[in-house]
């Protein structure tokens, strides 16, 4: 059987995935100018939300995807109230909200695993079934068709929400200049504090489709916060059109790096493509 | 008065750039703000919108609120807003879309279900006609001309309906036609009752448009009263010609 299909195929299932994450990533730093680092544990949040409410307590499964997406959300806007939004007041760098995130990363992380443990679950045993499709010689299962179709979705919303909305043009105005937008009237606190609920959801939304996919572990975060950052750069930070084609970039990047070498230099080619987009076109595919 | 400080003070590294400066801003009026670089004009117009803390003294707005510390962020819910010296406009936004954001409803579902749409686009409209850029709408802000930028600023300060606007070198760049556009709309703004706080180093057009006349000389006041007297004063001209 030809493999390219089958790499093809991986390539859309990663790079959607990627694209869910680099979406809420980008939501926060376009506006609020910082590597939210925090960003990354929401995945994990909203993974074992899931677990928690459907799997432990047997409540409905679409139960348990709302809680799971609101509590993630509802965790990234804590975050920005008491820890970054202070900080930014206080003018701190860029560097110390970076660590600031970190923080509320291993913290959060950390209350995860003394809650479920540190072992592997997987949220497939709630799904009656996941059917394999095969299509154009590739296979492919129904939640994986699921997280391309979400990820497109995502997209739709945000963008219609970035563009056709006040809301949305109040968030670009903050990206550009937040003293300006503060000037001229706009509450940037509470429109900040909404990115951050988005952006956690966003973050908890892809967390649950990981679960449902391969599994969660409260040390899920990192990994994959890293993969949107990367993205993210590859793609123009701070762009959401821009994200799109860095995650689809790096997922066909390590997709079909790994061909004909082992899994295992995946993170090496992802940082490799991350390196050659710093030298060479620091303002990645789309500039902001 | 709709405008005072009282002893506001601010210094950069030991440099008084605002010092004990107790001054008043009359509604209705347009103050012409003057003075050599660096006297210290720009940087009021910063501390009075809050751009820049400063280091003591008062700020009070319409005789009630007295403030020791002013938030940018409080500003606009005051009624007061500015222009820059070097124009700050929303880059990545279309030129409508830098007028419409200032309309945006401050609720979470007013502004995700904008309910006053129609009226806004309108209004909108209307303030890109009354500058002249109507036409250049659809063209992202910085692909506008430097003279098209400083429009559009006061396009956006027209949009927000405020009581208190400080310009800060709104003429400085602009050719004659557009000179003409912004005379006009401050013009127009002073029948409306609005108070207007000129920062301008063209004498002619603070002689044509201020009423009152300030001037500032390393943060102190200098001289203030009606322009053309102010004007022909010698330590405003001495100060003016570093003579």
């Amino acid at each position: 059987m030809d493999i390219v299909p089958q790499l093809i195929a991986n390539s859309l299932i990663a790079g959607s995935i990627y694209a869910i994450l680099t979406l809420g990533f980008n939501l926060t730093y376009a506006s609020a100018k910082f590597i939210d680092m925090g960003f990354g544990v929401m995945t994990a949040i909203g993974g074992y939300t899931v677990f928690y409410v459907s799997k432990t307590l047997g409540a409905p499964l679409w139960l348990g995807l709302i809680a799971g997406i609101l509590l993630s959300g509802f965790v990234s806007f804590l975050a920005y109230t008491f820890i970054y939004k202070p900080l930014r007041a206080r003018k701190s760098s860029g560097a110390v909200l970076l660590i600031a995130s970190l923080g509320t990363l291993t913290a959060v992380q950390a209350v995860i695993a003394i809650l479920f443990t540190s072992q592997f679950q997987t949220l497939s045993g709630l799904l009656h079934g996941n059917r394999v499709f095969e299509l154009f010689g590739a296979a492919f299962t129904a939640v994986q068709l699921s997280i391309f179709c979400v990820g497109v979705l995502l997209f739709l919303l945000l963008a219609f929400l970035l563009k056709k909305t006040l809301f949305g043009k109040a968030t670009v105005a903050i990206g550009d200049d937040e003293e300006v937008a503060k000037i001229v009237g706009i509450d940037t606190d509470r429109a900040m504090g909404r990115l951050f609920f988005l952006s956690g959801a966003i973050g908890g939304l892809a967390g649950i489709l990981i679960g449902f996919d391969t599994g969660i572990e409260p040390i899920m975060g990192l990994p994959w916060l890293l993969a949107a950052v990367v993205a993210a750069i590859i793609g123009g930070i701070g762009n959401i059109y821009g994200g799109i084609a860095g995650a689809f970039l790096l997922a066909f990047a390590e997709n079909f790096g790994i061909w004909k070498i082992a899994g295992e230099w995946k993170a090496a080619i992802a940082f490799g493509l991350l390196i050659i987009f710093l030298m060479w076109r620091p303002q990645g595919i789309f500039k902001r | 008065m709709i405008l005072q400080t009282q002893h506001l003070y601010k210094h950069f590294d030991g440099v008084k750039a605002v010092d004990h400066l107790s001054i008043s801003f009359e509604k209705g009026k347009i103050t012409g703000v003057i003075g050599p670089n660096g006297s210290g004009k720009s940087t009021l117009i910063n501390l009075l919108t809050g751009f820049i803390p400063f280091d003591s003294g008062e700020v009070i707005i319409a005789h009630t609120h007295h403030f020791t510390k002013v938030k940018c962020s409080d500003v606009a819910g005051y009624g007061l807003t500015r222009t820059f010296q070097d124009v700050r406009l929303f880059e990545q936004m279309p030129v409508l879309d830098n007028v419409l954001v200032v309309l945006t409803e401050r609720s979470v579902f007013g502004a995700l279900f904008e309910k006053h749409g129609k009226f806004h686009l309108a209004k909108a409209e209307e303030v890109l006609t009354r500058v002249g850029l109507f036409e250049k709408r659809h063209a992202l802000a910085r692909n506008l001309s430097y003279g098209q930028r400083k429009l559009l600023e006061i396009a956006r300060v027209l949009a927000m309906n405020p009581e208190v606007i400080f310009f800060d070198e709104p003429f400085a760049g602009l050719f004659p036609e557009m000179r003409k556009v912004v005379v006009s709309v401050m013009q127009e703004l002073k029948r409306q009752g609005k108070t207007q706080i000129l920062v301008e180093h063209n004498m002619e057009l603070i002689r044509e448009l201020s009423d009152r006349c300030v001037v500032l000389d390393s943060g102190e006041l200098l001289a203030e009263g009606e322009p053309s007297h102010v004007l022909a004063k010698r330590e405003v001209i001495e100060a003016y010609l570093g003579e």
